[in-house]
């Protein structure tokens, strides 16, 4: 049979999401620095020449040293690094990206090649070099720099919004998609503000003089400029988004929200300090608050990215590829045979191939999102149930398109990793709170009282007999929704629960 | 549904093999500089080590010659995973712990390099240990990628270990395979280093003389432990002689030992280009051997080439804005130096 997933699983210890997190956000905090801090420093020292500003001109060689290596080192290998990372948690989708992208990449690596000498050329360069050539080194770096963050956006962009592309397979559609334009002025924005806040950092290490104050002060304007730059632009990023795309993920789950959410409170946070200790006090202006206002612009990035993935899910690239690295082109051939029969690599454990394959990118049994308190007490029947209707509970997860007899084996493989106990010996509960528990496990997955797809209309208010009635056709009340299979003692106590919602108790 | 398809090239397979080969040879010529310049240094014969002009010059390069084997690394890797994909990642993902740990020593080797560079002459005595954990960490970077390209030649041993183990914690196992291509890899460095130190160090006597000895040293060792390989080669040695790689070990040994004539001759640049002929005959080999490896297992040119010879087209014109680009600031860098020195003596 065709061999279509051809990729190993690496069984990390670690979810996904955090390594993934872990190298992807560390390096765009550092890379965005070295675009926007690269236009800081020429347009700065331009300032600083013209006005022979000798005290200036030594902060920014200071300045540079330190941008050289955080940049061209720390950026640099970060950058590599999620090379590494992607190849190993993702190496289907990075091998979509390569062979739609390659060209896009040899064109960065060129503009990377200018970048990094011209890095070192200023670097060393300031006492060397004629103060001409130094500038025009400096803005052929900047020039550079920004050329490289155009083409990376444009794949980056592609991810979430292919646009076109998904018809056309075209290099262009899939390049100036939807939210390029968007997310390059959102980037750029990033850029400028990181600059300011990077460069208030080294300013903070001054004694408070005078020319602490000019320089503090002239830093926070680039933070701030910086900052409405981007929040402007995110929302224009947010409208580019196509609509289908971002309700689902709103409905679906509450990250994109909060992760939004988030985003404000972090830029409410480095606008205030920037506004007091950037504009008002800057002679004020301490380490620890530089230290404080770079954690949250840390804290911002590291929201944004959240938010950019979670609108992605259940995707890696949206609409032709899951994020568990399954290709929709297949999806044919996978409900028709299964994965197992398409995989190149098994180790013999079929229910943990299985696992591996459509869970375990986003879930551990008992670490990162765990699934085992998930199914903890539950039986056979229920796992499967979940496992058939993944796609329509919350978390915005793939659909598990694999056979019926694949269902069973990755059921039975979780199941013989939980807690057998039943559900009131696990939780010591019972009555109303046993109830809410088996409400918890057995419907929370896909509906919540007040949130995600409520069914609070049909569930409350009914008597012990309706109750009965709809958990014994519950396999019928939506395609995708598992039947009831708790025992007596489990029903009981859930229709309890349920009566005392009626009775105006509180979910 | 009609999704488009990702199992293409976009562009020719001999355009990006060759693209492939050439980028190799260039990251390999910048390793050399780097992993055998500071081999040379650290172990040569030299009195008085910190204070040799030359040592001090490779002392202050190698940030840069580091930067330089990265940038350059990252060509070849990007053509690999895309000719190769199946092979390298599946490779990669069972050493996964090994494989991504490469990029955290090559962090930390980094900054000792530049730790050494920045060295004041108070602190000249910290040089030799930083060089040392930057020795440490080339060690540990050259052989993980020579067990994983290695590996990533036997899909069967790859299928193999997954069965055991899926955690990502284990090397190629079959160290006999490819003990010999890490060593001939690293000799070779050290030859070539041993080129650069006395081609940096032309005018110090003392330099030329150490460079000199491990170039001639080397290169023995290095072509009998490269012999020593090809014998390991086993079931695919009698392709391989019948293979053109065999043309391919004759140019560059020829080359090679010319190099090594020229270089007696103190005719540098004679020498630099034919030891850089050499490493692309060497590079060929090496492909040559991972296509025998892979030969009934995996074709490249079974691929549907769906050129996107626009982009391409940008690429190369950006290719070559980028050397102009580096050529124009490097001689902004040298007139701006001149022009000091003029200064300076009027
Ligand atoms: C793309 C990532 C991803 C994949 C793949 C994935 N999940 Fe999830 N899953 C999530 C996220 C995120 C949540 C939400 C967790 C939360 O809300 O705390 C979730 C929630 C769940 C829940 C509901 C838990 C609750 O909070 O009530 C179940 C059950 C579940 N997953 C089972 C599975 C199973 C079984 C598979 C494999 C067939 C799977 N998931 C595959 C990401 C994923
Ligand atoms: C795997 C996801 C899933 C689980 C778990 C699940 N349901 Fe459902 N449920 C659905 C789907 C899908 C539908 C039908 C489409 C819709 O209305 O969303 C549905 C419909 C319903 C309806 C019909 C609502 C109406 O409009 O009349 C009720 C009532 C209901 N579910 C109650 C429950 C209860 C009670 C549980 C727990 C015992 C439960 N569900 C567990 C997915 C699920």
């Amino acid at each position: 049979m065709e061999i279509t997933l051809n990729y190993p699983f690496w069984d990390v210890g670690i979810g996904y999401g955090v390594l993934m997190a872990i190298f992807a956000v560390t390096h765009v905090f550092v890379s965005h620095f070295a675009i926007g801090g690269g236009l800081y420093l020429v347009v700065a020292e331009t300032a600083a020449r013209r006005k022979n500003d000798t005290e200036r001109l030594n902060f920014l060689q200071q300045l540079s040293k330190f941008f050289v290596l955080v940049t061209v080192v720390f950026g640099a290998l970060t950058g590599v690094s999620i090379w590494f990372v992607i190849g190993l948690l993702n190496p289907a989708g990075t091998e979509v990206l390569i062979h739609n992208f390659v060209w896009g990449w040899a064109i960065e690596w060129t503009f990377f090649i200018i970048e990094l000498c011209a890095a070192i050329l200023y670097f060393y360069g300031w006492q060397k070099i004629s103060a001409r050539n130094h500038l025009t080194i400096g803005w052929i770096y900047f020039i550079a720099a920004w050329l490289s963050l155009f083409i990376i956006n444009g794949i980056v962009t592609f991810m979430l919004t292919p646009g076109k592309w998904i018809e056309t397979g075209n290099f262009w559609d899939s390049f100036f998609n939807p939210t390029f334009w968007s997310s390059l002025v959102l980037r750029t924005g990033i850029c400028l503000m990181l600059a300011g806040l990077y460069a208030l950092l080294v300013a903070s290490r001054y004694k408070a003089s005078d020319f602490k104050r000019r320089l503090v002060r002239y830093n926070a304007v680039w933070g701030i400029v910086g900052l409405v730059i981007t929040m402007l632009s995110f929302l224009w990023y947010v409208g580019a988004i196509p609509d289908t795309i971002m309700t689902a993920a709103i409905d679906k789950m509450p990250t994109p929200i909060l992760s939004i959410r988030a985003m404000y409170v972090y830029s409410g946070g480095i606008a205030t300090f920037l506004i007091l200790f950037g504009l008002i006090l800057p002679r004020a202006y301490h380490t620890v608050i530089g230290i404080g206002v770079m954690i949250l612009g840390l804290a911002w990035f590291g929201s944004f990215e959240w938010f950019r993935e979670s609108v992605r899910k259940p995707y890696v690239i949206y609409g032709y590829m899951y994020a568990n690295g399954i290709d929709i082109a297949h999806a044919d051939l996978y409900q028709r045979d299964g994965y197992l029969p398409h995989m190149a690599f098994r180790t013999g454990d079929d229910g943990a191939d299985l696992f591996r394959r459509s869970c375990r990118s986003c879930h551990t049994m008992s670490g990162y999102h765990p699934l085992r308190p998930i199914f903890d007490g539950t039986d056979k029947e229920f796992i499967a149930g979940m496992i058939k209707g993944v796609h329509v509970a919350k978390g915005n997860m793939p659909q598990f398109l694999g056979t019926e007899g694949e269902v069973r084996i990755l059921a039975a493989y979780l199941y013989n990793k939980v807690d057998h106990r039943h559900l009131s010996k696990i939780y010591s509960l019972s009555g109303a709170a046993l109830g809410r528990k088996v409400y918890d496990i057995r419907c929370g997955p896909c509906h919540i009282f007040g949130g995600f797809n409520d069914k609070s209309a049909s569930l409350i208010g009914l008597n012990d007999q309706e109750y009965n009635d709809m958990l014994n056709i519950a396999d019928d009340l939506g395609e995708e929704m598992p039947a009831f299979t708790g025992d007596e003692v489990e029903r009981k106590a859930l229709i309890e629960y349920l009566t005392s919602l009626s009775k105006g108790g509180t979910p | 549904m009609n999704l488009p398809d990702y199992n293409f090239l976009p562009a020719p397979l001999w355009v990006i093999t060759v693209l492939h080969l050439v980028t190799l040879m260039l990251h390999f010529a910048a390793m050399n500089f780097l992993v055998g310049g500071v081999i040379v240094i650290l172990f040569g014969k030299f009195k008085n080590r910190w204070n040799d002009p030359t040592a001090q010059k490779f002392i202050k390069l190698f940030p840069i010659a580091m930067m330089a084997t990265i940038t350059l690394g990252i060509a070849p890797l990007l053509f690999l995973q895309l000719v190769y994909p199946r092979q390298a990642y599946a490779a990669a993902i069972v050493s996964g712990w090994f494989w991504l740990l490469i990029v955290v020593v090559a962090i930390i080797v980094y900054y000792f390099l530049y730790a050494a560079s920045f060295s004041q002459d108070s602190s000249r005595r910290w040089i030799a240990l930083y060089l040392s954990v930057a020795l440490v960490g080339f060690v540990y970077i050259s052989y993980v990628y020579s067990s994983t390209f290695s590996l990533a030649e036997r899909p069967d041993l790859v299928k193999l270990i997954y069965t055991h183990t899926q955690s990502g914690f284990t090397l190629n196992p079959d160290v006999g395979s490819y003990i010999l291509r890490w060593l001939h890899m690293i000799l070779g460095a050290i030859t070539v280093g041993g080129f650069f130190v006395g081609l940096l160090g032309m005018n110090n006597p003392q330099a030329y003389n150490v460079g000199k000895q491990f170039f001639l040293n080397g290169m023995i060792v290095t072509m009998l432990v490269g012999l020593g390989y090809l014998f390991t080669l086993d079931e695919i040695l009698l392709s391989f002689m019948r293979s053109p790689a065999v043309w391919f070990l004759m140019v560059s040994i020829a080359m090679s030992l010319g190099a090594l004539r020229f270089f007696f001759t103190r005719r540098f640049a004679v020498s630099g280009i034919m030891l850089l002929v050499s490493l692309l005959g060497m590079v060929t080999i090496r492909h040559y051997v991972r296509l025998l490896h892979l030969e009934g297992v995996y074709d490249p040119a079974a691929y549907a080439i769906k050129p996107q010879w626009s982009v391409f087209a940008l690429f190369l014109n950006c290719f070559v804005i980028a050397i102009v680009a580096v050529w124009y600031m490097l001689r902004l860098n040298h007139h701006s130096i001149d022009a000091a020195h003029d200064r300076l003596e009027s």
